[in-house]
């Protein structure tokens, strides 16, 4: 009985760092689509999430947009087939990458070991490391380059070979990189949830 | 992973032998334009025998190429690239382990600088472009890379939206200098008012339309005020209500004025009859009918009471004679909602919703002999710089040739004009629409009131038209109508959240001020008041 029963507990627990890592790429994307000014600034309006205000989409469009694409994400990050996530800025008329947020999504805690003694973390802590992070982006925007330019953004996943796929939904794509001379890189903060640990970097075109 | 890359380095090795790399094309070029006496001769059947050499694949000793001999010194396989390779292989599944991960950007620089050339390679579909991508992304090769397959919605610009925001941007303009948290009370340093009126009495029924004019008060310290079908004075020396009768059934009130003396009340009705009423015994003395449309405003000087009607006609009634019509003022198109005499009776400014202002001679001519025609005017000064519907207007109190106007929500300017030259002194932009104005009588300053988003009472310095102070959201919807004290020091307003109250903006001498507490903590301190 009691294995079957942290087993359980376990399944919970993924599901809802599952959950929880989901969310935060929705709200790391919609503020960086805000800050990076992809999309007008009047088409954003204030939530309060993780204890601050965060800037979200209205835009329905993009709004059912970013649903879909994150309902798969979550599917992924529940199968743990997925390991980077990337929020690529492009140039609208030369679609040359200009930034690229990468979010690596990695396993704390193979499954397998000694699941009843891992110190779950509180939630509180992981909120306010999300909350470091999404700050870290605000303020991000103080020294990244200013792109003058229209811009579009691309999200990429980065999956296992063994990842279900939904077919034609999903395409293999182009990285969209930026050529390793031109970029400069900078990490951001990181937060991890018992389950996963989310790994922040911005690599943005940077010419002399 | 490995077995996707290291057939990239064969190939990369394999070019050097290959004459078809980039670098050796441009070793062509360069050596063609270097001589190009040669080029000239036999540039045709050399490119020709190349091509066919490149296409088989095959180099012939002694051909163009030998003889340029570049090929062996531009691709020298650098010898760090082996190990490198080794180590890159072997990094790649390792993502997890931190400490490869280092190790492997390290040794990534090096890689680029011996990959550099690649870069020539515009092809980015080869395997070595991709390898080198990969390295700089640093990911892993047996990783797949989705992206949704619509791309992202473009932004909204929908035409029709955009246009609809910018008829609705005064309505909801940004307040300036207001914080968000901020409760709406701005007050310049030169000078404080205070934010809270006096007092507050409740006006059920009092009517939010722009157009009209339905609140004064009299010499004799007397509010009048209709709410709706009725007019009620209130007495500010004792708090006593009295109502001055009904407009008849299907009409309503839609103007009241005081003569100067305030013995008497003009009533202005939606049908286009003048009540006059006399204040002290609450009788209806006479009416005055001729109009056809409402009465929006009224104006008295001496025994003559102006009318400004919907048709845009402005009527003189002298209320002493039988046939009460003597003057006719045509020179508005829209409904005339802005009327005020000047105190000595030489002119009257009227403002309509056509946006016009006319300023008029206020001498009235000789009634003709006989018939229903009467004296018409011509306008002294007619001034269209409004760009909307002109309700405010005030004459200057301590200097006679002073006008101001102000226009509704599409304006929101206030104008200062000279009535005996017809020159426009003073501009100034406010961020709602004006519905009041009135000079100071003891100080050079103007109140304003105003409508959406501000809803706000505003004290300007004159000549300089500086915000001396602001009282934000007054009412809690747009101050329609105000009317200044006998004493000059406080002003009443009323809003269409159906209450009036009483503001002190210029504080006379310390005395009256005393004694005017004095009054107002015995009349009125137990709060709201009901009209009815």
């Amino acid at each position: 009985m009691p294995p079957t029963k942290q087993t359980t507990r376990q399944a919970i627990t993924l599901k809802g760092s599952t959950a929880l890592v989901t969310e935060f790429f929705k709200y790391a994307v919609n503020t960086i689509l805000f800050q990076r000014e992809v999309y007008p600034s009047d088409d954003f309006h204030m939530v309060k999430k993780y204890g601050q205000v965060v800037l979200v989409t209205q835009d329905l469009a993009l709004e059912n947009y970013l649903e879909k694409i994150l309902k798969q994400v979550q599917k992924w990050i529940l199968t743990g087939s997925v390991t980077q996530l990337v929020l690529v800025i492009l140039a609208k008329e030369t679609r040359t990458a200009l930034e690229r947020w990468v979010f690596d999504i990695k396993l704390v805690e193979p499954v397998g070991g000694e699941p009843g003694e891992s110190s779950s973390k509180p939630e509180t802590e992981i909120q306010s490391e999300i909350r470091a992070i999404l700050k870290q982006i605000v303020s991000m925007v103080t020294f990244l380059p200013v792109m003058q330019e229209e811009k579009v953004f691309n999200i990429l996943a980065y999956t296992s070979d063994s990842a279900d796929v939904p077919v034609g939904e999903w395409i293999d794509t182009d990285p969209l990189a930026i050529e390793a001379g031109k970029s400069q890189q900078v990490k951001l903060r990181s937060f991890s949830t018992d389950i996963h640990r989310i790994e922040a970097m911005v690599a943005y075109r940077y010419e002399e | 992973m490995s077995a996707f890359k290291t057939p990239s380095r064969r190939r990369v090795r394999s070019e050097v032998k290959t004459p078809l790399t980039p670098s050796l094309a441009s070793a062509l070029n360069g050596v063609t334009l270097d001589s190009p006496v040669k080029r000239s001769s036999s540039s045709i059947p050399v490119t020709d025998a190349f091509q066919r050499q490149a296409s088989s694949g095959v180099i012939r000793k002694g051909g163009v190429e030998s003889r340029i001999d570049v090929v062996v010194l531009d691709y020298v396989p650098p010898p760090i690239s082996k190990p490198a390779e080794v180590k890159r292989s072997r990094s790649t599944p390792a993502i997890k382990n931190v400490a490869d991960r280092d190790r492997f950007i390290t040794s990534r620089e090096h890689n680029l600088e011996t990959l550099d050339p690649m870069a020539l390679n515009t092809k980015s579909a080869s395997p070595g472009h991709t390898a080198r991508l990969v390295e700089a992304t640093g990911v892993p090769l047996n990783r797949r890379i989705l992206g949704y397959h619509l791309p992202p919605p473009t932004a909204s610009s929908d035409t029709t939206l955009a246009l609809q925001r910018e008829f609705a941007r005064p309505l909801y303009a940004n307040r300036p200098g207001s914080l968000a948290t901020s409760t709406g009370s701005t007050t310049n340093k030169t000078r404080k008012i205070s934010t809270q009126p006096e007092r507050v009495l409740d006006a059920p029924g009092l009517v939010d339309d722009f157009y009209l004019n339905l609140v004064s008060w009299s010499s004799l310290n007397c509010v009048a005020v209709s709410l709706d079908t009725s007019t009620y004075i209130w007495k500010a020396d004792t708090g006593a209500v009295v109502q001055m009768g009904e407009a008849p059934s299907g009409t309503y009130v839609s103007s009241v004025n005081f003569s100067a003396d305030g013995a008497f009340l003009g009533i202005g009705l939606g049908t286009g009859e003048v009540e006059l009423w006399d204040v002290e015994r609450g009788v209806k003395l006479r009416t005055m009918a001729g109009h056809q449309a409402q009465i929006a405003v009224l104006s008295w000087y001496s025994h003559l009471l102006s009318s400004g009607c919907g048709d845009g006609s402005v009527w003189h009634h002298d209320v002493r004679v039988p046939r009460h019509k003597v003057m006719e003022l045509l020179g508005h198109n829209g409904e005339v909602c802005g009327l005020q005499w000047r105190k000595d009776g030489e002119l009257i400014a009227s403002g309509g919703n056509d946006n016009v202002v006319n300023i008029w001679d206020g001498r009235v001519g000789d009634t003709p002999v006989g018939g229903d025609t009467v004296a018409t005017g011509n306008a002294k000064w007619t001034k269209r710089n409004h760009t909307a519907a002109v309700k405010a207007l005030a004459w200057s109190p301590w200097q006679p040739n002073l006008l101001a106007s102000g226009g509704g929500t599409n304006d929101a300017t206030i104008n200062v004009w000279n009535s005996t030259t017809g020159a426009r002194l003073h501009t100034v932009t406010t961020p709602s629409q004006i519905t009041s104005l009135h000079f100071s009588p003891h100080k050079k300053e103007l109140l304003s009131t105003h409508g959406y988003p501000t809803n706000a009472i505003g004290v300007w310095s004159y000549p300089s038209l500086e915000k001396v102070a602001e009282i934000r959201d007054a009412h809690d919807s747009r101050v329609l109508y105000s009317a200044i004290s006998p004493g000059g020091d406080m002003v009443v307003t009323g809003a269409g959240d159906e209450s009036l109250k009483f503001w002190r903006i210029w504080d006379t001498t310390s005395e009256t001020k005393k004694t005017k507490t004095a009054r107002l903590e015995g009349a009125t301190r137990s709060g709201v008041l009901s009209l009815r």
